[in-house]
């Protein structure tokens, strides 16, 4: 299954294309940089508030920070799919990807029980106190598993292959 | 000087042990989207995006940046000291040095006249100057700058 997709990722324009244009690559990482900073910035200064902390800012104010968090993340989904593209066979075997894809996909869903549990009740709050245990632990949830990913996708290039 | 620095036991370390060099690159990327992360929705703010947020709480955030820089100084420097003749001579690096150097400094200024003004421009007495907006799109174009230089050094070795 993981092999079919590789083969056939290999074996498209897009893949060659991505590896015969030189500077390309290159640019996509810059591109992929600056919107890690876009994801990671926006989220710290969200869950740092969420966490209880700056209690100068009023929590509404984290939802207005929630676009800019999505953008950089959709930069960066758009930008890690075309390295994938570009050499599948590495990553699907790399543990440090494998680890960094499941830590996208516990922050993913740490995203929805913000938008389930919190998002509804969070104007109830008052804009400049403390949060409530559950707030925290979202928040720490959410930084952790951030900063994994920003970690593990930096050890890419240096960790063993299975 | 840069080859004295190159046998140092902290080069060494970075620069011959297993995982030496992975941890200070990867300790490195978090305190670069610290430092850009915070900095760049300051300057938006300043540029008139998320307008909700109160000046006020970017003093706080500050320093959370500035702990970011520390945290890329630090690793920054192992990773220099490991290959440090190459890096001296790597246009790329230059870029980059030039651009944290001056991003920083402007930092330093941008924050006084935040301290000096975040409750004015929040209670809306005053709001921020030209002067203020020009500092912000500069320190903008000047991190941007610093991730293009860092992410083609490797290219240029």
């Amino acid at each position: 299954m993981i092999e079919i997709l590789v083969q056939f990722l290999e074996s498209s324009m897009l893949n060659n294309w991505i590896l015969s244009t030189a500077w390309f690559w290159p640019s996509l990482e810059i591109i992929h940089f600056v919107g890690l900073s876009l994801l990671l910035g926006s989220m710290l200064i969200i869950d740092v508030r969420l966490a209880g902390f700056v209690k100068a800012m009023n929590i509404m104010a984290t939802h207005r920070l929630l676009p800019l968090a999505g953008v950089g993340f959709f930069i960066n989904l758009i930008t890690g799919m075309l390295f994938f593209v570009g050499d599948p066979a590495r990553y699907v075997v790399n543990i440090g990807f494998q680890i960094k894809m499941l830590l996208i996909l516990i922050a993913g869903l740490n995203a929805l029980w913000f938008a389930l549990k919190i998002s509804p009740v969070i104007m109830n709050w008052d804009p400049y106190g403390d949060t409530p245990f559950l707030a925290k632990l979202i928040a720490y949830i959410s930084l952790i598993s951030w900063v994994g990913v920003l970690l593990l996708g930096r050890l890419i290039p240096y960790v063993g292959s299975g | 000087m840069f080859e004295w620095l190159e046998y140092s036991i902290l080069s060494i370390w970075v620069g011959e042990s297993l995982w030496g060099y992975p941890i200070m690159l990867s300790f490195h990327v978090v305190g670069l989207a610290i430092v850009v992360g915070i900095f760049t929705v300051f300057n938006f703010r300043i540029l008139g995006f998320f307008e909700s947020i109160e000046y006020t709480a970017f003093v706080e955030f500050f320093k959370l940046a500035w702990f970011g820089l520390l945290l890329n100084a630090s690793s920054g420097f192992a990773l220099f000291s490991s290959q440090a003749t190459i890096f001296v001579n790597n246009i790329p690096f230059l870029v980059k040095i030039s651009a944290i150097l001056l991003g920083s400094i402007l930092a330093y200024f941008i924050q006084s006249r935040l301290r000096a003004f975040a409750y004015e421009w929040d209670v809306k007495i005053s709001r921020p100057s030209r002067k203020d907006i020009w500092f912000a799109r500069t320190s903008l174009i000047l991190w941007v700058s610093a991730i293009f230089g860092g992410r083609l050094i490797a290219y240029y070795l």
